[in-house]
């Protein structure tokens, strides 16, 4: 056995006559196709046995060029290919698109529509954690949870389908508005999905988030300091769980998020179970702002829900660039037009790609078993990274 | 956290002993119907009597799934008129593998010839036998269900509005207003007449 490792590549020595017992690192590929990752992220691990000595995230396996499709697209069809880049919030995705247009043209959106549209964001909210609520246990072997949370989400789709026509992509907005009014009574049916997800969350708390099983998986475990939050531009219940008290629903307020009360759930540890806790509780959050924006819609005067506009919208020349705190954390729109029916350039910057950059950070050290908890709490849609 | 050991597992198991004397959620589907909204978007239908052939639609498409043939007839001259030319549709096929459900093209559409009906149970075995064709479009229609009524905060529906505005005003616009009337159903009698300048531009910029 006279096959010593030569050249930097890695390789297994085996054999006595090696002489120091020192083991070498093994590369070891999770993905693009691995049950542990959702989606198809590919992750090259870097082992010292079962150790992680380094991660590399490696993107691009889902890439569908939509940046560059919505250069040949109008604005109307760009809500269809935004609503899709992260299938879990379809509705915030098309509201950011939307309210970066309406921005450039300088338009005025109706008090409906507004309020309307924060309802709608805020039931997306919810639907989008309630899928990573049950997901999340999934992934560290708890099969019952998801259960549950397909229950409630089935519940709010429902709601999301009378108004929009769809259970996933809504394409219910459209420049200057939504695209029809709501239907007689929805906003009844929208208060008992409300209070039926409210009745079910002490389920979750008793079933996951007091089990001693998922409690040792998780505490302790991938804990994210506040700096690299920020060092690497992580955002949304990730950035929340270490600490990082930002939201652009209270701190830079769009839509009707300046009249709510927006109570921003955070958490100090940092570690799987932190964010794990603030999703569960801003579903708890989110509720309550969701009940609020059907009171007031209830009380609104009547009238119109959109804007009727031309045929051809236009989006004057300049630039623009919109955020939004979207379920997994901020999205950006940088809008640049050049006064044509598509923009120029609509670049975007997304939750997902920026929260998965940290695993570099957070995964040198852990063990292989950690590795498929840390990945499941950093709450990520690989569309949303590719885009 | 100075809890009795294995209580968080008790409570857990409380929730599904809980969840075991509830009645069951699921839906048995073959056998039961779901009950969708009338708003839903399962299959597109075709009213095909409405088209005009402005491809509208094909064109404001973002995947391109529609695809029409037409061809131009002209009709004889009515006395001391000219002759009429006007778009025949040959084919209209929607192809619904390609297709992504935003309903654009039916929200185009100037002569309401599309709608969207909940209806969804038409999987294949064959990828092509999801172009479905005008006459299983057409066959669509049947299922299309009446719009849901509109919350009391809300605008009324333009058509509302028009039909109120045409049963109100004074017998000189009514007068104007009757003749036009019949003529959206029968289309083939009504529109060259009717609207001789909409339909030949239309067609002619496809």
């Amino acid at each position: 056995m006279e096959k010593t490792a030569v050249g930097s590549l890695s390789q297994l020595t085996v054999g006595v006559g090696a002489g120091d017992m020192a083991t070498a690192d093994m590369v070891l590929n999770i993905g693009p196709q691995h049950p542990a990752t959702h989606g198809v992220l590919r992750i090259a691990l870097t082992l010292d046995g079962e150790r992680i000595v380094r991660a590399q995230p490696i993107i691009g396996y889902m890439h569908r060029g939509a940046e560059k499709l919505f250069e040949a697209r109008d604005y109307r069809q760009i809500l269809v290919l935004a609503n899709r880049h992260d299938w879990l919030s379809a509705f915030s995705n098309e509201l950011g698109v939307a309210m970066a247009v309406e921005r450039m043209l300088g338009l005025e959106v109706p008090a409906r529509a507004i309020w309307a549209r924060t309802l709608l964001a805020e039931l997306n909210r919810v639907l989008n954690h309630l899928m990573f609520l049950g997901a999340y246990p999934l992934e560290m072997g708890a099969i019952t949870p998801i259960f549950y949370a397909f229950t409630e989400r089935e519940v709010l789709q429902a709601v999301m389908e009378e108004i929009s026509g769809g259970r996933v992509h809504y394409m219910f907005n459209r420049i200057g508005g939504l695209k029809e009014d709501l239907p007689a009574g929805w906003l009844d049916r929208v208060d008992d999905a409300i209070a039926a997800v409210r009745r079910r969350l002490p389920d979750f708390d008793r079933l996951i988030r007091g089990n001693e099983i998922f409690q040792a998986r998780t505490r302790g475990v991938g804990v994210l300091a506040a700096e690299t939050v920020l060092a690497y531009g992580a955002s949304g219940p990730v950035a929340r769980a270490s600490g990082v008290d930002f939201d652009l629903r209270r701190d830079e307020p769009y839509l009707a998020y300046a009249e709510l009360d927006v109570p921003v759930v955070t958490r100090s540890d940092g570690d799987c179970y932190a964010r794990f806790e603030v999703l569960l509780d801003q579903v708890a959050a989110s509720l309550g702002l969701a009940g609020t924006c059907a009171q007031r819609l209830r009380d609104l005067p009547p009238g119109p829900i959109n804007v009727r506009l031309p045929k051809i919208v236009k989006a004057p020349e300049g630039e623009t660039y919109t955020w939004t705190e979207n379920p997994l954390g901020i999205n950006g729109y940088y809008l640049v037009s050049r006064g044509e029916r598509t923009p120029w350039r609509l670049k975007l910057r997304t939750a997902s790609f920026s929260n998965i950059q940290v695993l570099g950070e957070l995964l040198p050290g852990c063990l292989v078993p950690d590795m498929v908890a840390i990945l499941g709490s950093m709450f990520f849609v690989v569309g949303d990274i590719d885009k | 956290m100075t809890k009795v050991p294995g209580k968080g597992l008790v409570e857990g198991l409380g929730v599904t002993l809980k969840a075991l004397t509830r009645r069951s959620v699921t839906q048995q589907y073959p056998d039961v119907e779901p009950e969708l909204p009338p708003r839903s978007r399962g299959v597109i239908a075709l009213l095909e009597e409405n088209c005009t052939v402005c491809m509208l639609c094909a064109r404001e498409c973002p995947d391109w799934c529609i695809y029409i043939d037409s061809h131009k007839e002209t009709l004889p001259a009515p006395e001391g008129g000219r002759a009429r030319v006007r778009n025949v549709l040959d084919r209209f096929a929607i192809d619904f593998s390609l297709c992504m459900y935003c309903g654009i093209c039916i929200e185009v559409c100037p002569f309401d010839a599309l709608f969207w009906t909940p209806e969804f149970a038409y999987a294949e075995g064959d990828i092509g036998d999801l172009t479905h064709e005008r006459d299983r479009l057409r066959e669509w229609m049947w299922t299309v269900p009446e719009p849901p009524a509109l919350d009391p905060g809300a605008e009324p529906a333009k058509e509302v509005t028009a039909a109120q505005k045409a049963q109100q005003p004074p017998p000189v616009q009514q007068a104007r207003q009757a003749p036009a009337r019949p003529a959206r159903p029968s289309r083939s009698a009504g529109v060259a007449a009717d609207r001789p300048e909409v339909d030949p531009p239309a067609g002619d910029s496809s």
